[in-house]
């Protein structure tokens, strides 16, 4: 397959961006199963790790890949680079407006009818609300990459 | 997509002693893949890199890039 330095750098991106924080998300939904305070402890350190992770692995392969394309590395983005990177980042953005917006509108339902939280007991995830934040944050991500990759494939 | 216009960017390449995909990008600033979609019509170029393209054969915009209007 023929790509530019900035696809490979997408798919690098998408596949730790899905990987890592696929791994995350899977353990957080297994929170559920341990008492609060102990779950809470292990989601800090289950989204410190991930973060912590996803920058090394960015680091590496990108520099691995600067590395082995010199020349395209230091020549940067150009128009076209630029116009899929923008038409990508477009796409991600209405995914984390959509999932701020869910997010914004469940904390205002919940505060008006606060039954509804001790009802909704099949998902006793501690930080719930941060995690929603961070799986549209996650998912806007994944978005942008796919989308970029999506133009360089399609072509224009 | 059809775009309204059609390049000579191949033949271009070709009259200039097989100038590689590679050499133009390098001349032009852009990356070999935005020259190979130029090429086989995919991506419009912005006016800018479009005179850089001729301004690389040393010839004329028209030259290069021929308006044929939209498709019906």
């Amino acid at each position: 397959m023929d790509m530019s330095f900035k696809e490979k750098s997408a798919w690098i991106s998408l596949f730790s961006t899905v990987l890592i924080f696929g791994y995350y998300f899977y353990s957080v939904f297994q929170l559920s199963d341990l008492p609060v305070e102990q779950a809470k402890e292990v989601a800090k350190g289950l989204l410190i790790r991930a973060i912590v992770l996803s920058v090394i692995v960015e680091i590496i392969f990108h520099g691995m890949l600067a590395a082995t394309n010199h020349k395209a590395a230091e020549m940067g983005a150009d128009e076209r680079d630029k116009l899929f990177e923008y038409r990508g980042n477009n796409f991600g953005y209405s995914i984390l407006v959509i999932g701020v917006l869910f997010t914004l509108g469940r904390i205002i339902t919940l505060e008006y009818n606060p039954q509804w939280n001790e009802h909704s007991s099949s998902l006793q995830i501690p930080l719930l609300t941060a995690h929603i934040l961070m799986f549209s944050f996650i998912l806007s991500e994944v978005a942008r990459f796919a989308g970029q990759i999506y133009y360089y494939r399609r072509g224009y | 997509m059809s775009l309204p216009f059609i390049n000579k960017v191949r033949e271009k390449r070709f009259f200039a002693n097989e100038m590689t995909q590679q050499a133009l990008a390098d001349k032009v600033g852009v990356t070999r893949q935005t020259i190979m979609a130029i090429e086989k019509g995919k991506y419009s170029p912005s006016l800018e890199v479009a005179f850089r393209i001729a301004v690389a054969f040393n010839t004329h915009l028209e030259d290069v890039f021929i308006y044929v209007g939209d498709a019906e």
